[in-house]
């Protein structure tokens, strides 16, 4: 029998909400009774749309403008939500930007946003979260990597060593949390239907199919239901693990 | 010394610190008195000095930097001078034995591994971590 999701009021961030896997995840906790605070950086029109959608539906969002990259503005929202909510249950890291290129032509700072933002992000983020989800002794924490941060893929070498890296981190900080009772998780998604996916959707669309077991592109909503399912009751048991949501990606 | 801590300093934030410590270390307040040894006498692991930091930066309303005993201890000598090879040197051991007067001086023992400083901290430690954040930045 399944039991119920155990999010019905839970503080939930998720930073990078406001499009493709993040809206997403925001929509699905915001479903599941969640008080979901979200953070942009700059699409404020999108924003502004998940706000709009999750009022139609009568759900508990919220929206802010925070750079992960800056530790202090992070450190301060977490702290709004913190202040309001008395606690915080679930941080999901979703953020994340990619700036494909050759190894030869990728230059210092296509190296850098790409770090900076898929692995500063998460560790200013996550360390902002940390002091709250100790003292209660209980959380989630969910990380978005990648099929990348696994598998080469030509011009990737930033995106696929940030994601890599929040593999590693993932498994460290499970190791480091588990004596609170604060569950860390990756979920790396395969080739899913989102803007930031499109140019290479739109380019090689047959032969990234080739490579994919169920031979199409995943939705958003595909890996929200993973993301969601972690951050409830029933993912407790599971810590340290990165799940790969990607129709069988390169299995073959 | 003007910076030097007064016993009633401490006794004053003693209670507000036992309390977070207790909820952090999920042991009984009366277990907590000032000169018990956190890790040998009750079991503390690294975990819960970032957890009783958090509660105590919480409580008191004061930021407690990571780290902040070890580089206090150390003040203005250089890292080579307070240390070589992760180990304290012997001006490093007497700059410690001197910021933490609270434990007792045959607890120094040389050689001594600069990640064995926390097997020293007491209930006082915490105590006077909390007097030095509180004189930095009185609550408003």
């Amino acid at each position: 029998m399944w039991r119920d999701s155990g999010l019905a009021g839970k503080a939930v961030i998720v930073t990078g909400g406001s499009r493709g896997i993040g809206r997403a995840v925001v929509e699905l906790f915001a479903s599941e009774r969640a008080d979901v605070t979200f953070w942009f950086r700059h699409n404020r029109a999108a924003a502004e749309a998940v706000l709009a959608a999750a009022a139609a539906s009568g759900w508990h969002v919220r929206a802010e403008q925070v750079d992960v990259c800056d530790p202090a503005a992070c450190q301060a929202a977490v702290e709004r939500v913190a202040e309001r909510c008395g606690r915080i249950d679930v941080l999901v890291n979703n953020a994340g930007v990619i700036r494909d290129n050759l190894l030869g032509l990728l230059d210092d700072d296509d190296w850098r946003q790409v770090l900076d933002t898929n692995v500063g992000g998460v560790f200013n983020a996550t360390r902002a979260v940390v002091p709250y989800m100790v003292t209660q002794r209980a959380g989630k924490i969910i990380n978005l990597s990648s099929v990348a941060g696994e598998k080469g893929g030509r011009g990737q070498t930033n995106y696929a060593a940030s994601k890599g890296a929040i593999n590693a981190f993932t498994r460290a900080l499970a190791v480091e949390l588990a004596p609170r009772r604060i569950t860390v998780n990756a979920v790396a998604p395969g080739v899913i239907e989102t803007e930031m996916s499109r140019e290479i959707r739109e380019r090689a669309a047959d032969e990234v199919r080739a490579h994919i077991l169920l031979r199409r592109f995943g939705t958003p909503m595909e890996v929200a239901y993973t993301v969601v399912f972690l951050a409830a009751t029933y993912g407790d048991y599971i810590t340290g693990q990165v799940l790969h949501v990607d129709g069988g990606f390169k299995m073959e | 010394m003007t910076d030097e801590i007064r016993k009633e300093e401490v006794l004053a934030v003693y209670p507000r610190v036992a309390e977070a410590m207790a909820d952090a270390l999920g042991c009984d307040v009366e277990q907590l008195v000032l000169d018990i040894p956190l890790i040998e006498g009750l079991d503390a692991e690294s975990i819960d000095f970032l957890d009783i930091v958090f509660r105590l930066e919480r409580a008191f309303k004061v930021k407690i930097p990571r780290g902040k005993i070890v580089e206090d201890a150390r003040g203005d000598l250089s890292e080579a001078d307070f240390e070589h090879d992760g180990y304290l040197t012997d001006v490093g051991l007497q700059r410690l034995r001197e910021y933490l007067c609270e434990v007792p001086p045959d607890r120094f023992r040389a050689p001594m591994k600069v990640g064995d400083i926390p097997f020293l901290f007491t209930v006082e430690t915490f105590c006077r971590l909390v007097v030095r954040a509180l004189r930095a930045a009185p609550p408003a």
